[in-house]
């Protein structure tokens, strides 16, 4: 993605951030992408934060037209997903 | 060969196979699953052996699907486990519980491009519901009951455990005790949104039930009738959903969208509430969405959150297993002008079986078997598969099904080379029961080699092979949306399909023309072994009616105008 069309997406989609707690699996990320890309959203920012019991912190910035409620309910079948929630007021510095 | 007194991560596969009560897998060896193959060896599980992975991924469908139980294949490394990525999409579609093993190279070796090395946990990331790898042999028999349970439980669907050989190799560190489910037992709780539901159903004048795939799947075939028994409800199924109602309610009107009823979308148009069970509003459903059932409130009933208001815009939506939910919604109805309505469509819109000349009309000889299997009181005890295209959807029309059990389509995915491997699988899993593949001749050529499967475990399977020497559905849309331009549909080169069959030692037979049907059928059904029925049909036959695309369902055609 190019910083111009970048620009241009920013304008048209809305943009969300999804806080999420999940198992540190070697798998988890790849599968999170997945899902948001095919079900239509543009990822924007991620942060990942190993914390105890073997849990990981994240924070997903996307883009899209479409709800972000939808992308919130297939994220969570994702069987290493355990909480999940949308939260537009999160920074990416909040989870540092 | 590895000592009986120790135990390796292989054979380990087949004790937790044990546990979990798999008596039958199918599958193809290859390198990186030795191992597990040796160890099959000596497991009393019994091991099918297809003639393509994707042949086995089909077989432990139909095996799943026909039997409610989870159907298992094994394939090796590398193109072995791409060539089950087919039907691992299938099972996602169609929310099938399936495990699929993969051998794959040594841990040591991963990651450096060796010999029959694929990422098969990337490539099957989108088409799996979970996927593992296992890295340590003390975490094999965990994993392996993790992969069961993932795939049974909630909205079911395939997973894939993907065994480097070294682990399988591994011996065991420690004893392996008898893993049981940690999932405890729901209680039954009474839904949310009941209230705001009845409240809808109690107000509408035109209700309509739109029955779909996951009522089977919930096992929720008799409280789906006792609701329908209970509020006189008028119903349409999906694809998917055939079988679930019972086919003798003079309010039932048949498969629903694209190649549905004229009766059941009218229905469903003119209906000002609409309660889809198990259903996900999917385009060959809605057609045009905008246009869905207009002037229709929805309830919706699932397992899947994602899938409420995921197309349509849902007024109350009841989560959970249907089971418990579809009873707390039953009440009588007062709708007996909407149900006169209701017959008086499907009166209006019945089936037409006429059919000039000598040739054979496939929706007749569909209709034919489908009756002589009710009247020989035969349709409880016999699965019908099917490939995809036309034969496909004049199986849905002119067949009728007494459970979704017994009825085996690729939906979701539509897969053509469905039928044949999905037979296999079918007559395993229910080897006293009569199993039919109706297939369409593009379809058959997708997954031929498994007439060999056939050959090799003298499966009874029953072939009815409607050959038009053509790719039917495809023509048919070119002779209807692109200009009769037919580019690469044309198989009038076909083999000698009654040959090929014999080859394999399968009795076979041609019909041509329509006085010839009825003794071909009860020939067929009447042989005690495998037998391929070739229907020739007419080139040009095309399924009506139809919904063209992007279109709304009230405007079906129903002829070339």
């Amino acid at each position: 993605m190019n910083s111009q069309m970048n620009s241009q997406m920013k304008k048209q989609m809305n943009s969300h951030t999804l806080r999420i707690t999940a198992e540190n699996q070697p798998t988890v990320m790849e599968k999170l992408l997945q899902v948001a890309r095919y079900r239509g959203f543009i990822v924007t920012g991620m942060t990942m934060f190993p914390e105890e019991n073997n849990q990981l912190a994240i924070e997903l910035s996307v883009q899209s037209d479409n709800s972000v409620e939808h992308l919130q309910y297939q994220l969570h079948k994702l069987i290493d997903i355990n909480n999940i929630c949308v939260d537009n007021n999160a920074t990416m510095q909040n989870l540092a | 060969m590895s000592s009986k007194q120790t135990k390796t991560g292989a054979a380990l596969v087949f004790e937790v196979l044990q546990q979990h009560n798999v008596k039958h897998v199918f599958g193809y060896p290859g390198g990186a699953i030795m191992p597990i193959y040796d160890a099959l060896y000596d497991s009393d599980v019994k091991h099918f052996l297809c003639r393509h992975e994707q042949g086995a991924a089909f077989a432990a469908i139909g095996y799943a699907r026909a039997s409610g139980k989870v159907g298992v294949c094994l394939a090796t490394s590398g193109p072995g486990a791409t060539n089950l990525i087919t039907g691992l999409a299938d099972a996602m579609s169609d929310s099938i519980p399936i495990v699929a093993i993969t051998g794959q190279v040594s841990t040591q070796a991963m990651g450096s491009d060796a010999f029959q090395e694929v990422d098969i946990i990337g490539l099957s990331l989108a088409c799996t519901k979970h996927n593992f790898q296992v890295r340590n042999v003390n975490e094999l028999a965990e994993v392996l009951t993790q992969a069961f349970e993932i795939a049974l439980s909630g909205r079911q669907g395939p997973v894939l455990v993907d065994i480097p050989k070294d682990i399988q190799m591994a011996q065991l560190e420690q004893a392996l005790e008898l893993v049981t489910s940690s999932k405890e037992e729901n209680e039954p709780i009474a839904p949310a949104n009941v209230g705001s539901a009845l409240a809808l159903l109690s107000q509408a004048k035109r209700p309509i039930l739109y029955v779909g795939g996951g009522v089977g799947m919930a096992n929720a075939v008799n409280e789906l009738r006792a609701f329908i028994h209970t509020t006189g409800i008028p119903s349409v199924a999906t694809l998917k959903g055939l079988g679930a109602v019972d086919c003798n309610d003079n309010c039932y009107l048949g498969m629903l969208g694209m190649h549905g009823t004229k009766a059941a979308n009218l229905a469903v148009q003119e209906s000002d509430l609409l309660i889809a069970v198990g259903a996900r509003f999917d385009d060959r459903v809605t057609g045009k969405l905008a246009e869905f059932a207009p002037n229709a409130k929805v309830i919706h009933f699932d397992i899947d959150q994602a899938e409420i208001s995921k197309r349509r815009a849902v007024d109350a939506a009841i989560m959970g297993d249907l089971k418990v939910n579809l009873p707390a919604l039953a009440m009588p109805l007062t709708i007996e002008n909407w149900r006169q309505r209701c017959q008086q469509l499907a009166t209006e819109f019945c089936n037409d079986y006429t059919y000039l000349g000598k040739g054979i009309y496939a929706p007749a000889v569909l209709k034919e078997i489908s009756d002589t299997l009710h009247q020989q009181n035969m349709a409880e005890h016999t699965v019908i598969t099917t490939d995809v295209g036309q034969h496909q959807m004049w199986s849905a029309q002119h067949m009728q099904f007494s459970q979704p059990s017994n009825f085996l389509t690729s939906g979701g995915q539509g897969a053509m080379g469905f039928g044949l491997p999905a037979a296999i699988g079918a007559q395993v899993s229910r080897a006293q029961d009569t199993v039919i593949a109706i297939c369409g001749d593009g379809s058959f050529m997708m997954n031929v080699q498994e007439l060999g499967t056939i050959k090799r475990y003298q499966l009874p399977i029953k072939i009815v092979l409607i050959d038009n020497s053509k790719l039917g559905m495809v023509r048919q849309w070119q002779q209807l949306f692109f200009e009769e331009r037919y580019s690469e549909t044309d198989l009038s080169d076909n083999p000698d399909f009654v040959a090929l069959a014999q080859a394999f030692d399968i009795k076979a037979k041609v019909i041509t023309e329509k006085t010839q049907v009825s003794d071909a059928i009860n020939e067929m059904l009447n042989h005690q072994g495998a037998y391929l029925l070739q229907v020739k049909i007419d080139a040009f036959d095309n399924v009506w009616p139809l919904v063209p695309p992007e279109t709304a369902n009230d405007k079906m055609i129903e002829k070339i105008s």
